[in-house]
């Protein structure tokens, strides 16, 4: 129900993967086609690995327990049931909305419960579960307009939000034909952007609308008047997982008739919502303060991602940089189309290719996939800063060298590198500031980095500014204490 | 090596740029002692020819033989050991500018003959001394003149002890005032039997210190012969109406 298929995005993955690996595919229809095997192997590992994208309360969201994070909800409590009734442990796997479909088809999970809606596109390529709860469609407004705003007619010439390709940003389009939409990613950002005037509602489904009106102060609920012909929330599993499907169907049989949701799933995710405590002691740990260690979490994955990155970086970025300078014609074509290929194609299609696409044949965790994917991109930048460093020496100096006798490799290590090093590494230093400030999007995967954990401290804490300000001041200082780093070494070098 | 065989023997060498014939057929032997004078017009091939004796550049066709080795046939390995043999001086003197005068000088005896640093130290003191710049070794090279560098250039490449010494231009870049203190260096090295092969455009040199002088224009040598007869009876029309021109000036 929130995020509809990024099409392009799901597009170029699926062309990169039929192109890498056409036998595996091929290998996995026929097996669908012979016999379902997915109960029994779920069995076998004696788990079920769930995908979920926890920002989005109450459904699913990650809550601050004792300093450390947790992934609680009414969401996590269905899969525990399904996983319970099977017989094995619940595994949760978390990243963003829009990879959840990829890692399923790609087996790195074996279901995916996340508020989302069955609807007929999605149901193409994966198999759906019965629908465990249906929800209503709201909109949030400030509470100071609560007189102004009924339902979507009155907002006829002004703006309403909605989520970035979502069942509600759908119905604006077609129902409240006479306003304007404005989308963004989160809810966070969405319920930010009503209370600082960007537009006037923001259209929810009901239960994350009233988490937020309850934790958020100066926002309300109303009701939308959208017509909604909606199939309600399911677990979507593996195209043609039969077998998992019937199993999860008789879980969710029972939930409905004992109205577990109702029951038991909503309010104890309320009671993580609420924190458990007073207002007062909840608002203290709304304190940014109270998630120093999530902050603190999210710059040692951020250092550690950087760190392995910039190393191999400017390994394979020195080797490719040699293959392209060097003499050998297949060396110098195989350089030159990778760096060209790298450098024309965003990181971000790169990291989803890794984790995914090569997912199919080997199994890459998320974080190795993201030093990878970080590590492969920053190569062909590097190599170009180290390639030019040495086209820039003048061609007598490697004439007079080899002229004296020097070998090709002597030339380079004793003339040429001493002196392109100085071109080089006020470059190199650019190239890994802005290495670090690109590895942010290996957040897109689940990888906990920086940017991931802002995120669930927004999400957490209903603070939208507050999150976004810490960790712009650590990135900055993260960044800005590699550049000065960097100066003085060349300092350093320029005295020699 | 015997009195008799050549130091450096070139048989019907070529090179071409592309479809630009830069040298045509090339013929011609350089005799142990002997100090030869290269001129001929702007483009006519002279850096590129003096680049193919000690393979800086490749050529297209044709044998070039030093101390009986063919070097066209050789491996990258035993060309390094044959280039040092071959001392070259270039117009633009291509001293190594992140290193001292004197570590100019030692890098190569260091890094390719293995002498020691001590050793390589006296003999670039002894060098410096010789071309009169034993005060500049701990100088770097943006703060000499050019006809300084230019000696520094000659001495690092005499560090290494080398057979032949191959000038490309080596006053063009300098101010008149400078070119007699290189020239005086490049004269001392020809009257201790130094085999030379100088490009140049210094006619007066080329009288008074060359053995023979080549003539090269159009991709071909088309004279040689001693300075006296070359300057007083230039055999072909081509070298005739250089000199008028070249003299004139
Ligand atoms: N690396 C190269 N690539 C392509 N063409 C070249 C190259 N080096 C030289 N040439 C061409 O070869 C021809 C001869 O050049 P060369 O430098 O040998 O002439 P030169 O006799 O030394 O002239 P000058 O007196 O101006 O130094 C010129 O036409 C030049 O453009
Ligand atoms: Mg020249």
């Amino acid at each position: 129900m929130k995020k509809a298929w990024r099409l392009i995005e799901a597009l170029l993955v699926t062309v990169l993967m039929l192109t890498i690996v056409p036998q595996k595919t091929s290998a996995a229809d026929k097996q669908e086609a012979r016999t379902d095997n997915y109960l029994r192997n779920v069995k076998r590992k004696g788990e079920l690995v769930m995908g979920t994208s926890p920002d989005f309360p109450p459904y699913e969201f990650v809550k601050n327990v004792n300093g450390k994070s947790k992934v609680v909800g009414m969401d996590i409590e269905v899969g525990k049931k399904v996983a319970r009734d099977m017989g094995v442990k619940l595994v949760v796997r978390t990243m963003d909305f829009d990879s959840l479909l990829v890692a399923l088809e790609t087996g790195k999970v074996d279901m995916v419960i996340s508020g989302m809606d069955a609807t007929p596109k999605r149901a193409q390529s994966v198999d759906f579960s019965r629908a465990y709860y249906k929800s209503g469609q709201n909109l949030l407004i400030r509470t100071e307009d609560q007189d102004k705003y009924h339902d979507y007619k009155s907002f006829a010439g002004k703006a309403i939000g909605a989520q970035t390709g979502s069942m509600q940003a759908t119905l604006i389009k077609q129902q409240a034909k006479k306003s304007k939409l404005k989308t963004m990613d989160k809810d966070n950002d969405l319920v930010l952007g009503l209370k600082t005037h960007k537009f006037d509602a923001v259209a929810v489904d009901k239960a994350t609308a009233e988490a937020f009106a309850k934790n958020t102060s100066g926002i309300m609920v109303i009701p939308s008047g959208f017509k909604v012909d909606s199939a309600g929330s399911a677990i979507a599993f593996h195209k043609g997982a039969k077998s998992l499907v019937k199993q999860a169907n008789k879980s969710i049989a029972e939930i409905k008739q004992k109205d577990l949701i109702n029951q038991k799933y909503l309010p104890k995710a309320g009671k993580y919502l609420a924190g458990g405590k007073s207002k007062k002691e909840n608002k203290a740990s709304n304190s940014m303060w109270a998630y120093k260690d999530f902050f603190i979490a999210g710059v040692g994955y951020t250092l550690f991602i950087s760190a392995i990155s910039v190393f191999f970086g400017f390994l394979l970025g020195a080797i490719l940089a040699f293959m392209r300078l060097g003499r050998n014609q297949i060396a110098r074509s195989v350089a030159t189309a990778y760096i060209e290929f790298v450098r024309g194609t965003p990181l971000m299609v790169q990291l989803l290719f890794i984790y995914f696409g090569l997912g199919l044949i080997i199994n890459i965790p998320a974080l190795l996939s993201g030093i990878i994917a970080v590590s492969l991109n920053s190569a062909a930048y590097v190599a170009e800063v180290i390639r030019s460093g040495i086209s820039s020496i003048a061609v007598g100096q490697t004439e007079a060298s080899r002229s004296l006798g020097l070998s090709r490799t002597a030339t380079m290590r004793y003339v040429i590198m001493p002196q392109a090093m100085k071109n080089i590494w006020p470059a190199l230093g650019n190239e890994f500031v802005s290495l670090i400030k690109e590895s942010s999007i290996v957040s897109v995967i689940g990888v906990k980095d920086l940017i991931y954990q802002s995120r669930i401290v927004q999400a957490d804490t209903y603070r939208g500014v507050m999150p976004l300000v810490i960790t712009m001041i650590l990135y900055f200082i993260i960044t800005f204490g590699l550049s000065s780093l960097m100066k003085v070494f060349e300092r350093k070098m320029n005295h020699d | 090596m015997t009195d008799k065989s050549p130091v450096i023997k070139v048989e019907h060498l070529q090179k071409s740029f592309g479809n630009n014939k830069v040298l045509k057929d090339i013929n011609a032997e350089v005799n142990e002692g002997q100090v030869i004078c290269l001129i001929g017009p702007s483009g006519a091939g002279k850096s590129t020819f003096l680049r193919c004796l000690n393979l800086l550049d490749q050529p297209s066709s044709g044998k070039v033989i030093f101390e009986n080795k063919e070097l066209t046939a050789l491996s990258e390995d035993q060309l390094d050991q044959l280039r040092e043999k071959m001392g070259m001086v270039f117009q633009q003197f291509n001293l190594f500018p992140h290193m001292s005068i004197i570590e100019n000088i030692k890098l190569a005896p260091m890094k390719v003959k293995g002498m020691s640093s001590k050793d390589a130290e006296a003999k670039g003191l002894e060098l410096l001394r010789q071309v009169g710049l034993e005060d500049k070794a701990d100088a770097f090279p943006a703060s000499l003149s050019g006809g300084q560098q230019q000696r520094v250039a000659i001495a690092r490449a005499l560090a290494m002890d080398p057979e032949v010494m191959l000038f490309d231009e080596p006053t063009s870049a300098l101010d008149p005032e400078m070119v007699g203190e290189v020239l005086k260096v490049m004269q001392d090295l020809a009257q201790k039997g130094m085999t030379m092969v100088v490009v140049t455009h210094e006619m007066g040199f080329a009288k008074n210190v060359a053995d023979e002088v080549w003539f090269m224009a159009d991709g071909y040598i088309q004279e040689k012969a001693a300075p006296q007869q070359f300057f007083t009876q230039p055999q072909t029309q081509r070298a005739q109406d250089f000199l008028a021109r070249v003299l004139e000036a």
